[in-house]
């Protein structure tokens, strides 16, 4: 019923003093499947409940076969970054915790913008889980909600 | 491509966090500020390099179809995240 996954530890090369002296970053960072009309990739992708959409680099369009010449657009702002223009299509999304698959379609954005992950955020992804996110065992829970219609 | 000219299916990657999470820190760390393309296993990095079409070229290449890899855009060690 519940996919979970650890978080990863991303080394870094100082001690991290708003965690206590730690040589980690602790982050909730799972793999994630994205299906377009032709073909599909696959990404390691941040679950972010501060993002309002999930986004992708709009490098991966094409790669899906998706056009996004007359595609809805909009515009986004990060921490330290301009507005930047999003433009949405429907994809397939997939992920999987090793024991439970999910897959359903959402909208996503795609931007120019610089990403360091892929964003997974409510519209498109969060929208259809209720999301547990264990800061004292460093692992997310992702349960489907009454809104999620995929499989 | 297969044989009918599509792509093949994604790949089952569900052994794939339990190994990624795993990997060996340093190695990650000698790839940090690159995209990879990790196997579907998690286990290794099947190609590295400083784009994702990079990547996408060098996979091609080898004779890899790039839906049958993870790809991941690894952060610099000292970078807090604000996305």
């Amino acid at each position: 019923m519940t996919l979970r996954f650890r978080y990863i530890l991303e080394g870094v090369s100082h001690a991290v003093v708003p965690l206590g002296g730690r040589w980690v970053r602790p982050r909730p960072v799972i793999g994630v499947t994205v299906v377009g009309p032709s073909n599909s990739r696959l990404r390691m992708a941040l679950l972010d409940t501060g993002g309002d959409d999930t986004l992708f680099p709009e490098s991966l369009a094409p790669l899906l076969g998706i056009d996004l010449t007359s595609a809805p657009s909009g515009t986004g702002k990060g921490v330290g970054l301009g507005p930047v223009p999003l433009r949405y299509a429907q994809v397939g999304l997939r992920i999987t915790d090793g024991k439970e698959y999910r897959e359903w379609t959402g909208w996503v954005g795609f931007t120019p913008a610089p990403l360091r992950y892929p964003i997974l955020g409510f519209a498109g992804c969060l929208q259809f889980f209720t999301a547990t996110f264990h800061g004292d065992r460093e692992e997310v829970e992702l349960a489907v909600n009454r809104l999620y219609a995929g499989t | 491509m297969n044989e009918n000219g599509k792509p093949p299916p994604p790949p089952d990657i569900g052994r794939f966090h339990e190994n990624w999470i795993a990997f060996p820190r340093e190695e990650r760390l000698k790839y940090a500020g690159k995209f990879v393309a990790w196997s579907p296993d998690g286990l290794s990095i099947v190609v590295s390099g400083d784009s994702e079409q990079e990547v996408e070229e060098k996979l091609v290449a080898m004779g890899i179809h790039p839906s049958q890899v993870v790809g991941e855009n690894i952060p610099p060690p000292d970078e807090a995240l604000f996305l």
